[in-house]
């Protein structure tokens, strides 16, 4: 079995970053998918992705959906070969393109985890 | 080549209303109807797009309600949901299905309500809306749909050097076009410095970057190329592509590419054997003003990073040499989401007949719509051209 979102969610919760790996054709990515959408192969392996990364794009939301408290900063981590989305968190700062983040968490809507990335300091 | 051929087409007016969600998809039906000259016996199926009416309304199954209200109650009827490109999906297989002469001539349109008639504010509107988003790796971040696009736009900024000045010319330009669009939600003479002091939704959107909730219904009847000659204003649909993209966002390998609209818009052209450098307008999908720099660029208007320059030096306008949006675009026509794709099609149809007055683009014999749905997963690119 491939990796599910329940396993993703909990490995999350404590710390790790899960992500699929194709044996086929080596594609990665952040999130679980039962088949390579790359080269269509199904053996598409849980692999542990890097939780420092750089942010690729962000957004602050000042609008939220209902159940949300905004402003918050949302963006897209490279973190290895794959890409995540998650929560930013800058340090009274806007966390910006390029900056490194390492994984702090989760914050949960629903029963669901997302992960947040905070601006990496010195010797983390 | 001609797959099929438009011809009725009508829309309410995008902004508020009161009627029904049946009521009105039936205001633009009977428009549809009564353009082509047809009553319910001439037509032999529905091709509906509602995206969120189970949501916004609790009301679902509503392809033969709709059917019901305009007198086709009894004809295969078939609904559509593809986020904001969901009446662009009903109608490219209005048009397989005729070209396939599965039917002759099909009724296609699309009805939503997103304004607050709906019973519902903007926290919930936007929680409704960002259901289109990845349930699991997206949405419980928070992320939003201007947040969606914020995020390409951001990206397509790095990478391309686009400025906020440059997004802010696409407001100002499609306000400008919507007053002259009776049907357009809103339409007013802006400028720049009023788009950027305008509050911040998701930058780098400000509130007037952003298209509005809108309410509202489109229809066309579409008929094959064989029948098209007994009617009197056919416009024909020369290629319609369709693509998807992988969700979510953070799976797609250029994100801003919108890889969709590039492949659909090469499908579309393909078909009708055509280059984007001949098309002579277009209307594409601006929910927000950095999305219709994206999309000016997937459909081949432009080189990469060309988009934002092009809008600021007017190339787009409605008597530039690449118009985009002659009908206010979704920003200022307004944004009804199962309602825009079709929308998009009325306004191709009434232009390649040279019957929209102030807001004709001169002598246009070629356009191409293009209808995004979800995260950039769905893509609809439709080419239209006067028939010969
Ligand atoms: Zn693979």
């Amino acid at each position: 079995m491939s990796l599910t979102h329940e396993a993703w969610a909990d490995a999350l919760r404590d710390g790790d970053l899960l992500g699929v790996a194709c044996a086929d054709c080596g594609a990665t990515y952040g999130t679980p998918f039962a088949v390579c959408n790359d080269c269509g192969g199904r053996d598409v392996e849980t692999t542990d992705l890097p939780t420092e990364g750089e942010v690729y794009t962000e957004t602050t939301i000042q609008v939220p959906p209902v159940d949300f408290e905004g402003p918050y900063q949302v963006g897209m981590v490279q973190v290895g070969s794959a890409r995540v989305t998650a929560r930013l968190e800058g340090d009274g700062e806007a966390v910006e393109i390029g900056d490194r983040v390492v994984l702090d968490g989760v914050v949960e809507s629903g029963g669901e985890p997302a992960p947040v990335f905070r601006t990496a300091t010195d010797g983390e | 080549m001609t797959r099929a051929s438009v011809v009725g087409a009508s829309m309410t007016t995008f902004g508020v209303h009161e009627t029904t969600l049946t009521e009105l998809f039936a205001e633009a039906a009977l428009g549809a109807f009564d353009d082509a000259g047809v009553g319910p016996d001439d037509v032999d199926a529905l091709y509906f797009g509602n995206a969120m009416g189970g949501q916004t309304e609790n009301d679902t199954h509503l392809a033969p309600k709709a059917a019901s209200q305009v007198g086709l109650a009894g004809v295969p009827c078939q609904r559509y949901e593809d986020a904001c490109a969901t009446s662009s999906n009903a109608f490219k297989n209005a048009v397989e299905a005729v070209e396939a002469g599965v039917h002759d001539t099909v009724l296609v349109g699309g009805v939503e309500r997103c304004t607050p008639e709906t019973g519902l504010g903007t926290g919930e509107m936007t929680r409704i809306f960002a259901s289109a988003s990845d349930r699991y790796y997206e949405q419980p971040t928070g992320l939003t749909f201007p947040g969606v696009f914020a995020l390409l736009t951001k990206r397509h900024m790095h990478e391309h050097g686009t400025t906020a000045e440059q997004l802010a010319h696409v407001a100002v330009k499609n306000h400008a076009n919507g007053q002259l669009n009776p049907n357009a939600h809103f339409g007013k003479e802006t400028t720049v410095a009023d788009v950027l002091e305008s509050p911040v939704i998701a930058d780098p959107f400000h509130l007037m970057d952003c298209c509005p909730f809108s309410d509202g219904a489109s229809a066309v009847l579409v008929t094959s190329d064989d029948r098209a000659d007994s009617f009197d204003d056919p416009v024909d649909v020369q290629g319609v592509g369709h693509a998807t993209d992988i969700v979510p966002l953070s799976a797609k390998a250029v994100p801003h590419a919108t890889q969709a609209a590039r492949d659909a818009a090469s499908q579309a052209y393909e078909q009708a054997g055509a280059s984007a450098d001949e098309m002579d307008f277009a209307e594409v999908h601006d929910c927000f003003t950095g999305a219709e720099v994206m999309a000016s660029e997937a459909i081949g208007f432009f080189e990469d990073g060309e988009g934002g320059p092009a809008a600021e030096e007017g190339r787009t306008r409605i008597d530039g040499d690449r118009p985009i949006n002659p009908s206010g675009g979704l920003k200022a026509k307004g944004h009804p989401i199962g309602a825009t794709g079709t929308g998009q099609i009325v306004e191709l149809t009434e232009q390649l007949r040279g019957n929209v007055g102030e807001r004709q683009v001169e002598g246009a014999e070629r356009a191409v719509a293009h209808n995004l749905g979800g995260d950039a997963a769905t893509t609809v690119v439709s080419v239209m051209g006067v028939r010969r």
